[in-house]
């Protein structure tokens, strides 16, 4: 196997759009300040946007027979190879071509290979080879090799050259790749060069067309290197040097086909009988390999019948490692110990296949395929087997493109298992891993591993979650949590070790938990509907299903727009995203806060579809934008123009119809479509598609907009984005102009109308009336009203009532959210911490019982009172531990952060108390923050939870209280009390102080410990007494207070370890769970050791 | 007249927990015990219940074919309360019902044994079981993958000793929830009953049967403190004898009661006493008088004790409350009866009782079966005899609240039969 390096010089990406919620985030410009870069300037989405020309390897291997003879030996692997196949292929196609053949195709790349000689009579030499790898109806799995696509692109002709300079032009051509290309053994790199009348997008052009070239090359990273060329000039006969703008010349060679050939991400694809053929040497591992010539390929719009998902296979797996003690797992020292998989059909409830594959003995497990190997390499080997012989289309799991997928190919590599990394679907291929970064806006920054498996998609649950949710953690324990509504245990990875030592029962104990952490990403994937919501996503925005997780955003509208550009004729120029601080336009409005308790109900009008809609109203394209020196030249009509608020110039649709527009009407009017299905819908397998279907399109349809800001992306157009910003801004303002104005007592209404508060798409209007009905009813007509006054198809929306509603400032408010008269739906809050990762869970219980005593029960001193009662718990050291633990994620270790931290302080003093447990790169920091020397830095206050726990160290109230509580409960009871920072936090409440003692400090070494009374606290000089003299006469009353609190540790022991049991799912055996993500897993702790202490507090009575 | 007396044994030893200490240790070993245990019986029944089938654990099932297994059940269940409750993600907006039961109708069973676990269908009941219970099933793997139950074994009752012959009346007074200190608490009416006890009250007949009563068991719930003072917050000065008040006027009651016979206390729920089962002795500190007598013996909860070679077991009722929360029957005697037919008092300590996670024991199985059973603080009275198998003859007995019903139950060891001491002091009753 050899692959060319990229040609060409490397692009810096072209960048995404940023998303349409980046987009709302812009802040309003103060008069006369400084101008912020608006969100499309910063947002910078580096995506590798480069095809890379692997070459077919034609020598079909013999040691790849010879490894299958693992199979063969072993009779009882063997006897498993008949539940893992696929279906049998029906006789007539096993033997001929003679009917047609239809499967829904997931996955699209090339290769380049020799040019077909039945196909392609006329042309030799290497030539690029589409594969297309699906499954049919009946799930046989296919692989169709299209020929005679070619990689092309265009350049405008320079006025002035005629035909017969073309063929002059191409030789020049030609000559220069050459000279650029000396390794490459393609005698010819031009293929042809054509002239065609097309029409750039850019700019409203009243003359319909102009020339262009169409340069067909011999190879797709020849699109780029033969741009270069171009680009930095190419002198033509007795023109000159040139330099040329070209056209469409960065679009992925595999994209490029599909949108020539009309064909969508997870599409229905049919080979008519009689127009493909057999392959002729079988390359890859799937049931059909057929081969046929692009033209005849048959692409079904995703409707009716097409519209079905075949039965595909997905494979979900974990792997687990036998760490050493102090160390994440390597690659280069510690084995794999078990692989867990299941497999699983699409639309299917319960695997066909569970198995989990160990490394050696292992107790069996029921309903499970236990698989026990002496040595590494044969379970490596096994499970690439079952790959080969399951054949999955979709692999997916937790962490698997960063970790368990490398993991194992680093480790066969270190094994010097060859055979190993044929994992692809093509015989002789193996896997291919290297590190990529991906950028975007939306998503953030993400070190992965790219890890091409030829043929299946790989879809990393992670990676979803990442993408779609934010979380305060990531854990497959927590997500799952939040999901499922289970808490998984979690095996610690020092514990992995001692338990695959062990025998065959402990790892039987293991087994289970790998198999578990196999079973929760399908469960994930079932309960998102993972599979419908990306093929939906897929189908409507015209990209392959592996691009969905791996790019961003700009590509999908980039897909679109190319394929709606090609129907018009139209094509798209390459512009160099050029990321300069000078192209800044406005954000959009928000209008001023009118912070608050309002016990009024708050009307909320909101604008559907802002963006889309003002881009459809006014025809915001690119092809309609005219420049001002074109105004003039034109002579256009100012009575067929729209000028936007921020100055530019665009045509009506009577004279040009925006490509935008029509792109976002036929995402819309889709969108609509799959709602009103989806209301229709019964069948639940229906609906998810549906409801997956119209979300997407809502997704794609906010996303143009960000397209068109993103100043490095592919094709920014600041004209446009400003202009939308400018007329939402213009169109609040409108808004609340109207709503004040007519909704007056003068106007014949009972009150006046207050806007208190507008959004970006949503203005909050107090009408005044005290009940929610009413409050709905004069919503209904103000939106009514207002859509009346506004271009089709910007419309105002009443969608919801706030009653009550703080408003704290703006971006941040809480309320009850009412859609019916009768009851309150939900209590819905924006900008309020409650969420945030670095707050402990005080704060959020604090901040949320709060809320929920201001607004669901009307009780604001329930509220202070429950504030007081909670400051003065956490100083007298009466709160749960838990609820004080920060985490942190540990990325690097110590010596890499430029500033300490004190997440990274406290790793490296565990490390230093015991190496086996400290957490590692790449593990959650827990930590509280302790009482420590006057004047000790903040990052030396942080201590482990299990620490603080086992030696009594006291936690610092003041810096919770400071740090912590204070800002969230201010922003909160600011609009509410007058003196709310004095009223809670300062009051009498805060006098008491309780501070534990520390079992294991210096200076306690010195001290003599002698028994107080329980009554006063005053010292006992007898040795077994409980009391003083003075407090004998309570004694019933001091004993009842023991008992009582020894009583409520029991309750909450019994509680907390039978739940722990009921998660692990067995009673028979120790819970093992170290997650410290768990909620009560500080708790459980500390009950335990409050057990212990309450039978000694308990047996000082005991006299 | 003089007063009768009864040979009092107490076997309370195997409910105290005084030599043990805790280490760490988690539930798994007190479930781990009880199926040793139990196993050893079950299997014991096979030969002449189901002959000639083999017994397998849920590991070495093999589909389609009969046999039984021998396993703790699990039943998962819906609507149980967990801690985890707590943390969800959104407080819901309307407050939860707490019903008085948390049975739901896809209540689900499990089998467990250290092999594994298998989920079960067939004729077995979920509303009938609750987690904890060890039982034989015979059955068979089906294809999905579930245990398909024919039949159900359970151990039944536990032999028990021949029923001694006492040739002359004798009793003994149950009673529980007196709850001194509560609302419903009414001084007048246990006084009635202390002098009925203790002969100040009636004619000579009724004198005569009080002078029959050899033991009084006060099976639980005896105060009530109101629990804002308990919460762990500080107390005000003014308020610090209020706490032990009740208590107080518990001890001076008691103390009327032991100058004339024996008493026997057990702790309850709402007692100064620890929470998990089993509860340790209420502390001889707060009965600075009644503790002055040999005649006050402070017992645990449960509490097991031989009168003239009668074995009596009982509980203030905390085992058979938790069962009425997880299962269904007909009434409160059902559930006493099933415990002793599973021989065990409390199966579902630990998962949804409190108990002490012990490791070497598992102190509620019923090894021999007891003559008389009672449940305290239930909400009515009740008592049926129930015969067993093996000619066993058992007094159950649910001993309702007296704070709230007035009534005491007396029982006859002569013949086991029993009867009700009801005291109002209403005009009207």
């Amino acid at each position: 196997m050899s692959s060319v390096g990229r040609g060409g010089k490397r692009r810096a990406g072209p960048p995404a759009a940023p998303s349409p919620l980046a987009a709302k985030r812009a802040q309003p410009m103060p008069p006369g300040a400084p101008q912020p870069p608006p969100p499309a300037a910063a947002a910078a989405e580096e995506e590798d946007m480069m095809d890379e020309d692997v070459f077919l390897d034609e020598t079909i291997l013999a040691e790849d027979e010879a490894a299958l003879l693992l199979l063969d030996r072993d009779e009882a692997l063997a006897s498993r190879l008949s539940r893992w196949k696929r279906p049998a292929l029906p006789a007539d196609l096993v033997s001929g071509c003679s009917r047609s053949v239809a499967f829904q195709q997931l996955d699209i790349d090339y290769v380049i290979g020799e040019s077909h000689k039945e196909f392609l009579p006329n042309s030799s030499g290497p030539a690029a080879i589409i594969r297309i790898f699906g499954v049919t109806r009946e799930g046989h799995s296919v692989c169709c090799q299209v020929h005679g696509f070619e990689p092309y692109f265009y350049i405008s002709c320079p006025p002035g050259m005629s035909p017969d300079d073309i063929s002059g032009f191409k030789q020049t051509l030609e000559a220069r790749m050459k000279e650029s290309n000396r390794n490459s053994s393609v005698q010819r790199f031009v293929k042809s060069v054509e002239l065609l009348q097309k029409q750039t997008i850019m700019h409203y052009q009243p003359n319909k067309s102009q020339s262009f070239l169409k340069i067909v090359v011999a190879l797709p990273t020849m699109v780029a290197s033969c741009r270069g060329i171009l680009e930095r000039g190419i002198s033509i006969g007795n023109l000159g040097s040139k330099s040329f703008l070209t056209y469409e010349s960065n679009i992925l060679f595999a994209l490029r086909f599909m949108i020539d050939c009309n064909i969508v991400g997870g599409n229905w694809i049919e080979l008519p009988a009689g127009k493909y053929s057999k392959a002729t040497r079988v390359m890859s591992y799937c049931q059909l390999e057929l081969d046929c010539l692009y033209s005849d390929l048959v692409s079904h719009a995703p409707e009716g019948e097409y519209s079905k998902m075949a039965p595909f296979r997905i494979l979900s797996f974990d792997i687990e490692c036998a760490g050493r003690k102090g160390h994440f797992p390597e690659p280069t020292h510690d084995p794999v110990i078990q692989i867990a998989n299941l497999l699983t059909l699409q639309g299917e409830a319960q695997p066909f296949v569970r198995n989990v594959m160990t490394l050696k003995s292992c107790s069996p497990i029921v309903g499970v395929d236990v698989m026990s190997f002496d040595t590494e390499r044969d379970i490596l080997l096994a499970w690439r087997d079952l790959i080969r012989e399951a054949d999955p289309d979709i692999i997916i799991g937790y962490n698997i493109c960063k970790f368990d997928l490398p993991y194992l190919i680093e480790r066969a590599e270190v094994l010097k298992i060859v055979e190993f990394p044929l994992l692809g679907r093509i015989r002789n291929s193996r896997v291919r891993v290297r590190d990529t970064t991906f950028n975007s806006r939306q998503y953030g920054m993400r070190e992965s591993k790219d890890v091409t498996v030829e043929g299946r998609v790989q879809f990393d649950l992670l990676q979803a979650m990442q993408r779609d949710y934010k979380l305060s953690s990531y854990s497959l324990n927590s997500v799952s949590a939040h999901f499922l509504g289970e808490q998984k245990e979690d095996v610690h990875h020092s514990i992995i070790s001692d338990l695959q030592n062990g025998n065959s029962e402990t790892r039987r104990r293991l087994a289970v938990y790998c198999l578990k952490d196999a079973y929760l990403p399908q469960r994930l994937l079932d309960k998102l509907m993972y599979i419908y919501n990306y093929v939906e996503m897929a189908r409507v925005t015209g990209v392959p299903i592996s691009f969905l997780l791996s790019r961003g955003q700009s590509i999908k509208v980039l897909s679109q727009l190319l394929r709606k550009a090609k129907q018009r004729n139209l094509v798209i120029p390459n512009i160099k995203g050029q990321s300069s601080g000078q192209d800044t336009f406005e954000g959009a409005t928000v209008l001023e806060a009118r912070a608050g308790f309002y016990e009024k109900p708050i009307a909320t009008l909101d604008f559907a579809s802002l963006y889309p809609s003002i881009m459809m109203a006014h025809n915001l394209c690119y092809c309609t934008l005219v420049p001002p020196e074109d105004v003039r030249k034109h002579n256009l009509p100012p009575e067929s123009l729209y000028k936007t608020p921020s100055g530019e110039i665009f045509v009506k649709p009577e004279l040009q119809k925006g490509i935008l527009p029509e792109i976002l009407e036929e995402l819309l009017a889709a969108r609509k479509r799959a709602k009103a299905d989806l209301k229709e819908a019964k069948d639940p397998f229906e609906r998810a598609v549906l409801d997956g279907r119209q979300l997407a399109l809502k997704i794609s349809a906010n996303s143009v907009y960000g397209f068109t800001g993103a100043t490095v992306g592919q094709l920014p157009c600041l004209e446009i984005s400003s202009s939308v910003t400018s007329y939402g801004r213009q169109m609040i303002e409108h808004t609340k102009k109207l709503v004040e104005d007519k909704f007056t007592t003068v106007g014949g209404y009972e009150h006046n109308a207050e806007v208190i508060y507008g959004d970006t798409d949503s203005v909050m209007v107090q009408f005044g009336v005290s009940t929610v009905k009413d409050a709905m009813k004069l919503g209904r007509e103000a939106a009514e009203y207002i859509s009346g006054t506004f271009i089709k198809p910007i419309k105002l929306e009443f969608e919801k009532v706030y009653f009550p509603y703080l408003l704290i400032s703006k971006k941040r408010y809480a309320g009850l959210y009412w859609t019916n008269p009768e009851k309150f739906d939900k209590m819905d809050t924006k900008g309020i911490e409650t969420v945030r990762r670095d707050n402990c869970l005080l704060v959020k219980n604090l901040v949320t019982e709060c809320l929920h005593k201001i607004l669901v029960d009307r009780d604001v001193p329930g509220a202070v009172q429950y504030v007081k009662n909670t400051i003065s718990d956490l100083l007298m050291n009466r709160v749960d531990l838990s609820l004080l633990v920060i985490t942190k994620g540990l990325t690097k270790t110590g010596e890499d952060y430029a500033v300490k931290a004190a997440h990274v302080e406290l790793a490296e003093r565990m490390r230093k108390r015991d190496a086996a447990t400290a957490p590692t790169v790449g593990d959650r920091v827990p930590y509280v923050i302790i009482k420590a020397a006057k004047g000790a830095k903040a990052y030396e206050k942080s201590e482990d939870p299990i620490y603080v726990l086992d030696n009594n160290i006291p936690i610092d109230p003041q810096y919770y209280l400071e740090n912590q509580i204070s800002k969230p409960l201010l922003r909160i009871f600011e609009p509410i009390l007058k003196n709310a920072s004095r009223e809670l936090l300062h009051g009498s409440h805060t006098r008491a102080v309780s501070i534990s003692t520390p079992s294991n400090s210096g200076i306690m070494k010195f001290a003599k410990k002698q028994l107080t009374c329980l009554g006063c606290k005053a010292v006992i000089s007898g040795p077994n007494q409980t009391l003083c003299s003075h407090c004998k006469g309570r004694e019933a009353e001091l004993y009842c207070k023991t008992v009582a609190n020894v009583s409520d540790l029991e309750m909450l022991f019994g509680k907390l370890w039978t739940q722990c049991q009921e998660c692990q799912g067995s009673l028979h055996q120790d819970v093992l769970c170290t997650s410290r993500d768990c909620p009560i897993f500080y708790r459980r702790r500390k009950a335990q050791k409050d057990m212990a202490e309450a039978r000694v507090q308990l047996d000082r009575w005991d006299f | 007249m003089e007063r009768k007396q009864a040979d009092y044994s107490n076997l309370d030893e195997r409910y105290t927990i005084q030599g043990e200490r805790y280490q760490g240790q988690q539930y798994s070993h007190i479930y781990y015990t009880r199926l040793h245990h139990m196993r050893t019986l079950l299997h014991a029944l096979v030969p002449s219940r189901k002959p000639h089938l083999p017994v397998t654990t849920v590991l070495g099932l093999e589909k389609g074919k009969d046999c039984v297994l021998v396993g703790t059940l699990y039943k998962h269940m819906k609507l149980k309360p967990s801690i985890l409750d707590e943390y969800s993600k959104e407080r819901s907006a309307i407050p939860l019902v707490k019903p008085h039961n948390f049975m739901h109708s896809d209540d689900n069973l499990i089998l467990e044994d250290e092999s594994g676990r298998v989920a079960l269908a067939g004729a077995i009941p979920p509303a009938a079981y609750v987690t904890g219970v060890v039982v034989a099933l015979h059955g068979k793997e089906t294809s999905a993958g579930n245990f398909l139950v024919e039949d159900v074994m359970e151990a039944g009752l536990p032999p028990q000793s021949v029923l001694p012959c006492i040739n002359e009346d004798k009793y003994v007074v149950f009673v529980s929830g007196l709850s001194v200190g509560s609302s419903t608490f009414n001084p007048l009416q246990f006084q009635l009953l202390i002098d009925h006890i203790t002969g100040h009250l009636g004619d000579e007949n009724e004198q005569t049967i009080a002078s029959k009563i050899v033991r009084v068991v006060v099976a639980g719930n005896s105060v009530h403190i109101a629990p804002r003072f308990l919460n762990g917050q500080t107390v005000a000065a003014k308020d610090q004898p209020r706490i032990a008040e009740p208590i107080k006027e518990l001890d001076i009651m008691l103390t009327q009661l032991v100058a004339s016979l024996p008493v026997d206390i057990m702790p309850g729920c709402n007692d100064p006493a620890n929470f998990s089962l089993p509860q340790q002795p209420l502390h001889r500190c707060l009965f600075s008088g009644a503790s002055t007598y040999n005649t006050f013996s402070s017992c645990p909860n449960p509490h097991q004790f031989d009168l003239d070679n009668v074995k009596c077991i009982g509980t203030s009722g905390q085992n058979i409350d938790d069962l009425y929360r997880y299962s269904d029957a007909k009434d409160r005697l059902e559930f006493m009866e099933r415990t002793l037919k599973w021989r065990h008092l409390a199966p579902t300590a630990p998962n949804s009782l409190g108990c002490y996670p012990y490791t070497d024991k598992d102190p509620f199985l019923v090894e021999t079966c007891p003559h008389v059973y009672f449940a305290g603080n239930q909400d009515k009275y009740e008592t049926r005899l129930l015969k067993g198998t093996e000619k066993q003859q058992v007094r159950l007995i649910s001993i309702p609240r007296f704070c709230e019903s007035g009534i005491a139950v007396m029982l006859n060891l002569r013949n086991l039969e029993c009867s009700t001491l009801s005291f109002s002091t209403s005009f009207d009753a």
